[in-house]
């Protein structure tokens, strides 16, 4: 009889678990759209979900309906994505043109509530001013002479589809100084390593161009997306990619810059797009 | 074919096997130095701790509460962007030195935990036979510590192993590196993952394999002895 008892016992705290875990019911209709986002260089989530909710309340969107969801890169907010964890991911258009190209599972979703835009710079160590002002001189002259328009058309508008984007060889310049500059590989086609280990992408293209202007040897070091910050501060890199400089005033223009470091003049600049699972 | 087409695209076009291959030997590199150097000092750890010098067993307690309540990601980052940031030391270094510490604390007290469980009794028979007590702990404590600790020391290995797979932290480029790399090429995240994860369930039966077969030694010269 006791026995009999503890079989039940444990049968309905197995029952109760199960509800307590899977939910009972019918969904709620109303539970709100999970939007996946990739952790800045420096801004925060708490950070960057006020700054999202202010954004909404400008665009009077009713801001309870979403819940964003951070990810520490594009891997793991894809298979979110893929797997029903979230509704939506929020990531660049480039980005998203790249993903959509390779995975049929996904798509741009038209009807994005929310039009941030994002520009990219160079974050360097804030007493390096000397080297700031050298990488904006030399992007400066990029954007003259039409080399940053032909790079962004190469890697980014216009690029051929059917292959990974080219490597981009990095000139060497004997006995001149090293530039060290960490890349994540987290975001083709701006930031990605080719099946041969090469970083590639618009952003190396970039750097091979700014090394050969500076006439300054550039050497890459491939370093995990939320390591960058740390990276810089220690002095293990000069340079970090993707640093973002807003184009709204809902966030200030150095939320992504961590203390103790400068930001570039922008190189790049990318509409934040939604995408959705196909049906 | 449309599988192997993609698995083909993923693992092996374009030279990706030989990244992966490399990836891996780095993975392999930092898991063999940590294990042969915690291992030692793991041993020496575990010494100070069943030591009766005082600040030595303080040390050793705290050595081993400190580095078994921390996790390695932290202590790895701590010492390659704080305490050997400015030293000009290899990342691959300050990762063996971080795993090495690590794996001590763990053998430390597999060690401890296996020499408790030996039997007093024989040892004290042995001195009494006239053994010398390096004689005793050679020929009666070691082969019983090591047939008792065997087992945890692997699953220490096959821990170690993954614990390594947090060095893309530290600009380190290894196997777990290499697949995040692949997957953000290719975009398919999830067949490249599930091939990442062959490939460390390849190498936990590698490690594995090697206790099973210096178990199959032993017991063969222990049957021809017998």
């Amino acid at each position: 009889m006791i026995r009999l008892k503890k079989i039940a016992s444990l049968f309905l705290i197995c029952i109760l678990a199960g509800i307590f875990f899977t939910g009972c019911g019918e969904e709620k209709s109303d539970h709100p759209t999970k939007i996946g986002m990739i952790q800045y260089l420096n801004a925060s989530e708490q950070k960057m979900s006020e700054i999202l909710q202010k954004a909404e309340e400008k665009a009077k969107i009713k801001v309870t309906n979403y819940q964003t969801i951070f990810f520490k890169n594009l891997n793991s907010m894809q298979l979110a994505l893929l797997s029903g964890d979230i509704d939506q991911m929020s990531t660049y258009r480039c980005v998203a043109d790249y993903l959509v190209a390779r995975d049929a599972q996904i798509k741009i979703l038209d009807r994005s509530s929310v039009h941030l835009k994002d520009s990219f710079c160079f974050a360097v160590r804030s007493e390096k001013v000397e080297l700031k002002d050298s990488l904006n001189k030399a992007l400066g002259e990029m954007k003259q002479d039409g080399t940053l328009e032909k790079l962004t058309k190469e890697y980014i508008t216009e690029p051929d589809k059917s292959k990974d984007p080219p490597a981009f060889e990095i000139q060497h310049f004997d006995g001149a100084e090293t530039i060290k500059v960490a890349v994540t590989g987290d975001l083709p086609p701006l930031d990605l390593v080719l099946a041969d280990g090469t970083p590639a992408g618009f952003n190396t293209a970039l750097l091979a161009e700014v090394g050969k202007r500076l006439q300054k040897n550039v050497e890459t070091v491939q370093i995990e997306s939320d390591s960058r910050a740390a990276a810089l501060k220690a002095d293990l890199v000069d340079v970090s990619f993707w640093a973002v400089l807003p184009e709204d005033e809902e966030r200030p223009a150095d939320f992504d810059a961590p203390a103790g470091t400068i930001l570039s003049e922008p190189y790049f600049s990318d509409e934040i797009i939604h995408l959705e699972r196909t049906e | 074919m449309e599988l192997f087409e993609l698995i083909n695209k993923i693992f092996i076009k374009d030279g990706a096997w030989l990244t992966i291959l490399k990836g891996l030997g780095v993975t392999i590199e930092i898991s063999l130095l940590s294990i042969i150097l915690g291992t030692l000092l793991g041993a020496a750890i575990c010494f100070f701790r069943l030591s009766k010098i005082k600040p030595l067993e303080i040390f050793a307690k705290a050595y081993i509460a400190i580095i078994r309540g921390s996790p390695v990601l932290m202590l790895l980052m701590l010492l390659f962007y704080g305490v050997f940031a400015r030293s000009g030391m290899s990342p691959v270094m300050v990762a063996v030195i971080t795993f090495s510490m690590h794996t001590a604390a763990h053998v430390a007290e597999l060690l401890r935990s296996a020499l408790m469980a030996t039997d007093k009794g024989q040892i004290e028979a042995a001195r009494t036979l006239g053994f010398s007590k390096i004689q005793a702990f050679r020929l009666v404590t070691l082969p019983q510590l090591t047939r008792i600790a065997k087992p945890v020391y692997q699953s220490t290995i096959i821990n170690l192993i993954q614990w390594t797979s947090v060095v893309g932290y530290v600009t380190i480029t290894d196997l777990t590196r290499v697949i995040n790399n692949t997957a953000s090429r290719t975009m398919q995240p999830m067949i490249t993952i599930i091939g990442g994860m062959i490939i460390y369930l390849a190498l936990s039966y590698v490690v594995q394999g090697i206790f099973h077969l210096t178990d199959a030694k032993k017991q063969k010269s222990e049957e021809a002895a017998a």
